[in-house]
């Protein structure tokens, strides 16, 4: 016999433990794709939801440099303030959803005058004796304090912020950095901080540290990445430019020369007007890839796109022994895509097939359903393959084995493909030849009528 | 005698450029457009100097040094390139000049006369 359970408690009973109503609410946020702020929000929701669960009010503040800063604060900001809350809380069919979902519009909202006053705040982490706050979070210990008002370690702008007599600061620490500090209290029920709470504060402020720990790898990453990105290209329109760049200037060096006989003159204003066209030629290459944006997808019909793309590289076949076959089979007519983009994305697997196959060979372009609503391209070359040295990253970008190459051709293919819903896959043998089929959505197959 | 310079160059306007700049500046020139064309001159005649791209079609300039040394231990090798980044690669310490294109020749010249004046 088996049973099956829920993952996620979506309400509690009464035998639910606090500590597992506030794990429960923690472990929700991992299945949604929250923001870290969202995340931490959380977290200290389940601190503070209800009364007699955990604390009346927590805040938040975060490490940016050296220095802590207030990020929010949750909480009723008077006694009548809670107990409206609570009363609302206490309503039946009011989950800690409804809860979070209403501390995350409250905390942009103007009602919000708790973390109006610690936004602006902010506590250096590297003074020589700091206070508490910061002293949480320099000594990386969790500090318990009590009689604030007659502790000269507390901050004086800071006891007059929070005007509770006891409080607990957390910091969110990860291996070697401090990342933030959560401050709780009791400030309205005035119950006193225990052992029990500290113990399930501390836990949180963990899971807290390894969220924003996390999330600041994450950051990271998608900045290296980024930058690595832009170096690369960085790199390649500077080589790519530099050979015309050099021959324009040397020729044009000439020109100055007034010894220059008059058919040289000519020749190089020639060929700098060329030089010109292929600079042109490169940036928009670039421009045309950097810009893929698929607005509307519309029906469009293989067997006029097929013409068109045969029609654009025909010149190029005339000069070699090379034949395109096309084949639409039955069945299908349209798929769904942008026209000018799949097109050229289409001429572009063409076109390599031609240069690949170099003097003679046939390329067959053909389309059929795949499945009931997916058609397939294919463009099939009986070439020499992809070398396996690069058989991998064929789809990123300045990657190319021609001389002239941009490494755009592909990485567009596959932009315009992902843009239009599809997908893009290859098949490639080494003396043999390369496949590429095209997955496009296609409209369902008419049905016959039965008479 | 003026000193004979081997060039390689698969851009055809620049290597137009070069040849005349050099020739203006007391060369006698042979441009070629590959390295295998390259090769078959060097097996047939002796240069003073070779300059060479990196990045060509067919056979690469880092190929045709390896090549030109087991022929030719003692000629002097420019590498002439639009890519700075190769400039500390260990494969072109073998050339004894390494010098990222530029429409003033000014570096390139300077190399030269350095070489074989």
């Amino acid at each position: 016999m088996i049973e099956r359970y829920q993952f996620l408690l979506r309400e509690f009973h009464k035998e639910t433990s606090k500590e597992l109503q506030i794990f429960s609410i923690i472990a929700q946020s991992f299945f949604q794709p929250f923001s870290l702020i969202d995340n931490l929000l959380v977290i200290l929701t389940a601190l503070t939801a209800g009364p007699g669960v955990g604390f009346n009010r927590a805040m938040l503040f975060l490490a940016s440099g050296d220095k802590l800063r207030g990020e929010f604060w949750l909480g009723p900001g008077s006694a009548e303030e809670a107990a409206s809350i609570w009363r609302v809380l206490s309503t039946p069919g009011i989950g800690y959803l409804e809860i979070i979902a209403h501390n995350k519009s409250f905390l942009t909202s103007d009602a919000d005058n708790l973390t109006k006053r610690i936004k602006r705040i902010s506590y250096s982490l590297n003074e020589a004796n700091p206070q508490i706050p910061a002293l949480a979070a320099v000594s990386r210990e969790i500090i318990l304090v009590r009689d604030s008002w007659h502790e000269s370690l507390v901050e004086p702008h800071f006891m007059e912020t929070i005007g509770a007599d006891e409080f607990v600061c957390i910091p969110l620490l990860a291996e070697q950095e401090v990342l933030g500090e959560i401050i709780l209290d009791n400030a309205i029920t005035r119950l006193p901080i225990k052992d029990r709470d500290i113990e399930l504060a501390s836990i949180c402020g963990l899971i807290a540290g390894n969220y924003i720990y996390t999330s600041n790898l994450q950051r990271r990453l998608v900045d290296m990445k980024r930058s690595a990105a832009m170096g690369e290209m960085a790199m390649f329109v500077t080589h790519q430019l530099r050979n015309p760049i050099v021959t324009v200037g040397g020729f044009a060096d000439q020109l100055l020369d007034p010894k220059l006989p008059e058919a040289k003159k000519k020749r190089n204003i020639q060929i700098i007007r060329n030089e010109i066209r292929e600079m042109e030629r490169i940036l928009l290459r670039l421009g045309q890839f950097l810009r893929v944006q698929v607005k509307e997808q519309v029906p469009i019909d293989v067997k006029a796109l097929f013409r068109l793309v045969t029609e654009a590289v025909s010149s190029k076949v005339a000069d070699r022994a090379v034949t395109i076959k096309t084949e639409v089979a039955d069945g299908l007519s349209t798929i769904s895509g942008d026209p000018l983009h799949v097109g050229e994305a289409l001429r572009n697997l063409v076109d390599n097939a031609i240069d690949a196959m170099d003097s003679k060979g046939e390329i067959r372009l053909s389309a059929r359903r795949d499945t009931e609503d997916w058609a397939v391209i294919s463009v099939q070359d009986e070439g020499p393959g992809i070398p396996s040295s690069v058989k991998g990253k064929i789809f990123e970008a300045f990657v190319s084995t021609k001389q002239q190459g941009m490494g755009l051709g592909l990485p567009y293919v596959k932009r315009v493909v992902d843009a239009c819903g599809g997908r893009i896959e290859v098949e490639s043998e080494e003396g043999k030849g390369t496949t590429f089929r095209l997955y496009f959505k296609a409209k369902p197959r008419e049905r016959e009528i039965a008479k | 005698m003026r000193k004979k310079i081997l060039l390689v160059e698969d851009e055809k306007n620049l290597c137009l450029l070069y040849k005349e700049e050099l020739k203006e500046a007391g060369y006698n020139v042979t441009a070629v457009l590959d390295a295998e064309s390259a090769l078959q001159r060097i097996k047939k005649q002796t240069f003073d100097l070779i300059i060479t791209d990196i990045r060509m079609p067919g056979k690469n300039g880092i190929d045709l040094i390896t090549q030109v040394m087991a022929l030719r231990k003692d000629v002097p090798i420019i590498i002439n390139t639009a890519y700075q980044s190769y400039k500390h690669d260990f494969m072109t310490w073998a050339a004894d000049a390494y010098v990222v294109k530029s429409s003033s020749m000014a570096e390139l010249k300077a190399k030269i006369k350095e070489l074989i004046g």
